[in-house]
């Protein structure tokens, strides 16, 4: 087999390149971060919390409308991260499979079940050259009966795994670095803080609570519900003054 | 040479003979069911509770063929869940009614069931629903079943607009008792579920704890 025998489709659709790569899977974990947007996920003891940016560029737009936080089941929520219409589309289907499980099954779909699902699914638009990967990232978040607190990834390329605390998006790198250290020195720090406090110092950027969208999962309150504005302010201030 | 090994009821539809009712008041619904199912004329369950719960605030009762309406009844549960996900709220009692007649509809040929939907919504407050046949029509309240027919007399006489919570769970109760006493295919306990907006009550009245009438 003589190199470049695939004539650069390898860059056009999902097959391998020489070296062993999927161009197209790569390019789709770039338009991820082309949004702009950054999102942390943290897990502790007894709550999960996704914390995520706000950024609503145009005056005209109602920011009511405007959210990458979504209600998956009941108890399952998700944030979304990447391309606006890709993600409403993996979230729809997640809430079809959650649903299919239920009637199927008889009862409630897991969190870890439902994102394997996804990124079985997701694997598949790496192979069928006709689909291309979708350019998101979910983030679930859930109470496990069994388990206890769980926050699963999946991304384009069909992986997908548990974590104790992950970020997704334009500043990832800095905020997976502030995670591991904050993991390593205290690891059960209230964590809605220290998901706020993660996204404000790896963007410089002190929010208001406008610009911030936080999902919750508690133990005593096991369904998956989004902070109001209030409760958010409460929070930043309460970080403030900690400063 | 004929082989009855098999005993009848083994071959017969299994039915919900029952007697199922729904009635609305001011800011919530109250359904009623029999616990009867036949086979025949064996009893194969006399303690099944036909009030099916398709969402926190809707309730269903079914009729018919008992296999028919809990299939009808699950199927339209996982639809209003997926629904009320995408919706981002609770669903409306009429969405729920319609959900149940499209089906009924499409199928009618090969479904024989009833389900009356009955539940609570912020925008109408209280409904009931009937479905019979493929239809869709709100109603103050709705009867169904083999032993509805026994209690049309009653229920048209006895109902009056602006019934309080506790008068027409009365009401449900009677009726429910009457049918036990006259049809043949619906009797055993008396289920209720009462829907209003701050909760959802379902409650079991035993067979001697029914009102009684004029021969008991």
């Amino acid at each position: 087999m003589s190199r470049g025998s695939n004539a650069g489709f390898d860059r056009h659709i999902t097959i391998f390149s020489p070296e062993g790569r999927l161009y197209q899977v790569e390019y789709a974990f770039k338009a991820i971060s082309q949004s702009g947007l950054t999102t942390v996920g943290v897990r502790g003891s007894d709550t999960v919390v996704v914390v995520t940016q706000k950024k609503v560029p145009d005056k005209l737009l109602d920011s009511t409308t405007v959210t990458n936080v979504f209600k998956l089941t009941p108890r399952i929520g998700c944030v979304m991260t990447g391309h606006n219409a890709d993600s409403r589309s993996q979230v729809h289907r997640a809430r079809v499979e959650a649903g299919e499980w239920k009637y199927k099954f008889g009862y409630d779909i897991s969190a870890d079940m439902l994102c394997r699902r996804l990124a079985d699914i997701s694997q598949v638009y790496t192979q069928n050259a006709e689909m291309r990967p979708l350019g998101c990232c979910m983030i679930l978040a859930a109470i496990d009966p069994l388990q206890g607190p769980v926050l699963y990834k999946c991304d384009p390329a069909g992986y997908y795994c548990g974590f104790r605390a992950t970020a997704v998006g334009a500043k990832q790198t800095e905020a997976n670095s502030y995670l591991e250290k904050k993991l390593k020195k205290k690891p059960e720090l209230t964590h809605d803080r220290m998901a706020i406090s993660c996204l404000s110092s790896v963007l410089s950027l002190d929010f208001k609570a406008t610009e911030l969208e936080i999902g919750v999962v508690t133990k005593d309150k096991p369904k998956f519900r989004t902070l109001t504005e209030a409760e958010i302010e409460a929070h930043l201030i309460a970080i403030a003054e900690r400063e | 040479l004929s082989e009855k090994n098999e005993p009848e009821w083994l071959s017969e539809e299994v039915k919900t003979g029952t007697t199922i009712l729904a009635i609305e008041f001011d800011g919530g619904v109250v359904l009623g069911s029999d616990s009867r199912v036949s086979a025949g004329a064996s009893v194969v369950n006399r303690v099944m509770n036909k009030l099916s719960q398709l969402h926190d605030k809707i309730y269903c009762a079914l009729s018919g063929s008992a296999a028919d309406a809990q299939t009808i009844a699950e199927v339209v549960n996982y639809q209003l869940d997926v629904h009320s996900m995408e919706i981002g709220e609770d669903p409306q009692v009429r969405s729920a009614a319609t959900l149940v007649r499209n089906i009924s509809y499409k199928y009618k040929e090969e479904l024989s069931a009833h389900l009356i939907v009955a539940g609570w919504d912020r925008r109408k407050g209280g409904q009931v629903y009937a479905t019979l046949n493929g239809l869709l029509t709100r109603q103050p309240f709705a009867v169904g079943g083999s032993g509805s027919s026994y209690v049309y007399g009653f229920v048209d006489a006895e109902y009056r607009k602006g019934m309080s919570k506790e008068e027409c769970q009365k009401f449900v109760v009677s009726t429910l008792s009457l049918a036990m006493n006259r049809d043949g295919s619906s009797g055993g306990v008396a289920y209720l579920v009462t829907i209003d907006e701050h909760c959802t009550e379902e409650k079991v009245i035993l067979g001697n704890d029914l009102p009684t009438f004029y021969d008991q």
